[in-house]
């Protein structure tokens, strides 16, 4: 067998049994679903007026915040793939599957697969929420993909992110700091208003936050202001590039301090 | 039994309110599970919203107060008093599922006293949060036209909104014992929050949410601690604050005591 099948073979066994957690475990991604869509509706609700000022680039703010709810909701879907790489050390299985022969990078592949595949299922539904709420896909198809590749990705970075902290703590008890991570990396960007209307510090940190580029390629699926275009999808793809390198070479190199 | 032995019966039953809550909040303050969501969590909603959203100040109608921290800081405090009340419930549950619970109800202090104990936790711990998240706003610019008088309003329905909610994550630990349920209850959070005006003023929201705010308790709470701190009766009525805050957690006090006779029964 080549090294290359074996690879393939071992990140697909490994991702269809970080996929079991979905099909098994009952409501395991309520939190990731539900939390997001009552965060959509609530925040559309109570700023809803916002889109009324002049320069925001919609005039629904269901529009604006609905990929943001997406992203928050495959940002949390990886997220909980490093929650359960903390059980597992926890438990004692991770180091089981250190004793293995497989290479060590191949272990975390799979779990971030399945939080890829996974991540499409809120992102799905939150979609869905906010469609039949009212928000259009001014976008179209161009955009949809544009919104689903941005929230895909961006369930990888959690899911890095979670990983890398679930190595080094070695327990559970780090999971409301990865979802805190997520959280704030979603909010201290453009996520309530566009970057013309932020004022003060946020202003300033939006500008340099990736998420930020992140959203304004996801956003071009609903808001009539941000139109398909190579213009608003380059930045946040390398954004996006950019914190995979970043959080890949952490997770690995957290990997590598493993020891048993 | 006699007028005296009433007293000292009441007066022990204070006393064993006083240690609970004592210990309760000891726990609660020392460990981050339970202060990270308490405090650090709506001190950073703050932030965002203060600085996100302040466009809004140049919206038709909003009203002015000043800095815009100053009107955002009111929905920092009932954000809180949901997450003491919730924390709360979690400790609780954890109580139970740890076994100290059933330890408590082998020793000789009436059942309601652990109830009110945990409650009595949960309003102290709105004080100091209600106490902190008014005094960072005023750091970045917040100014209070009600001055000492409206702040003090401003704490007292604050706290007295956390043992509401915490009488009622009680009832639903008390009902369930499951810590993990209470866990994934943080999301109803913001459906209480956000169904209230807690960051914008209420002429301004949804024409759907603006109906939905009218049955939310919490909306009278949040007008009301905006009204006492910026002595504005166009912003809210305090003692409808003060009214709705109390009979939230008298309801729910009572909620939790039932409660509590139930799981007595099932033992």
């Amino acid at each position: 067998m080549s090294s290359i099948a074996y690879a393939a073979g071992l990140s697909a066994a490994m991702w269809r049994r970080s996929l079991n957690e979905v099909v098994r475990v009952r409501g395991a991604l309520l939190p990731t679903t539900v939390a997001p869509i009552i965060f959509l509706l609530g925040t559309a609700g109570q700023f809803g007026r916002l889109s009324d000022l002049h320069g925001f680039p919609t005039t629904s703010y269901l529009a604006w915040v609905l990929p943001l709810s997406c992203l928050q909701g495959a940002g949390f879907a990886g997220g909980a793939a490093g929650a359960n790489l903390a059980r597992d050390i926890e438990q004692g299985w991770f180091d089981r599957l250190l004793t293995s022969p497989a290479p060590r990078a191949l272990l975390l592949a799979g779990p971030v697969l399945a939080a890829m595949t996974r991540a499409l299922v809120p992102t799905t539904v939150i979609l869905s929420v906010g469609l039949i709420m009212g928000a259009g896909l001014s976008g179209g198809l161009a955009g949809v993909i544009a919104l689903y590749v941005a929230a895909v990705w961006f369930c990888m970075i959690a899911a890095l992110w979670g990983s890398t902290l679930a190595l080094r703590a070695r327990t559970q008890q780090v999971g409301p700091l990865i979802q805190n991570g997520v959280f704030l990396a979603v909010f201290l960007s453009t996520a309530y208003t566009p970057l013309p209307l932020l004022q003060g510090w946020l202003a300033t940190f939006a500008k340099y936050n990736p998420v930020t580029y992140v959203l304004e390629m996801a956003r071009q699926a609903t808001v009539t202001g941000i139109p398909p275009s190579w213009a608003h999808t380059w930045p946040g793809l390398l954004a996006l590039a950019g914190m995979s390198v970043l959080f890949g070479v952490l997770a690995l190199r957290q990997l590598r301090r493993v020891t048993l | 039994m006699s007028a005296t032995a009433l007293d000292q019966d009441a007066a022990v039953q204070a006393r064993v309110v006083a240690a609970l809550a004592a210990r309760a909040l000891r726990s609660q303050l020392r460990r981050a599970q339970f202060l990270l969501p308490a405090f650090l969590l709506p001190l950073l909603l703050l932030a965002v919203i203060a600085s996100g959203t302040s466009a809004a100040r140049h919206l038709p109608g909003f009203p002015s107060t000043g800095a815009y921290v100053g009107f955002v800081v009111g929905g920092t405090l009932v954000q809180g008093a949901l997450l003491a009340g919730l924390t709360a419930g979690v400790a609780l549950a954890a109580d139970i599922e740890g076994g100290f619970f059933d330890r408590l109800l082998t020793a000789p202090v009436q059942r309601v006293s652990i109830v009110l104990g945990r409650i009595s936790a949960s309003i102290a711990l709105g004080v100091a949060q209600a106490t902190l998240f008014l005094s960072v706003a005023f750091v970045f610019g917040a100014r209070y036209q009600g001055g000492v008088a409206g702040v003090l309003v401003a704490i007292c329905i604050a706290a007295i909104a956390a043992g509401g909610m915490a009488g009622l994550a009680s009832a639903i630990a008390l009902r369930t014992g499951s810590l993990s349920l209470l866990q994934n209850l943080f999301p109803i959070v913001f459906v209480f929050l956000f169904t209230a005006p807690a960051f914008f003023p209420r002429a301004l929201l949804g024409p759907t949410l603006r109906h939905i705010a009218v049955f939310n308790p919490l909306t009278y709470v949040v007008e009301g601690i905006r009204g006492a701190l910026h002595a504005s009766a166009a912003l809210g009525d305090p003692w409808k604050g003060l009214v709705a805050a109390t009979g939230l957690l008298l309801v729910t006090t009572a909620l939790s005591v039932l409660a509590m006779r139930g799981r007595l029964r099932a033992l």
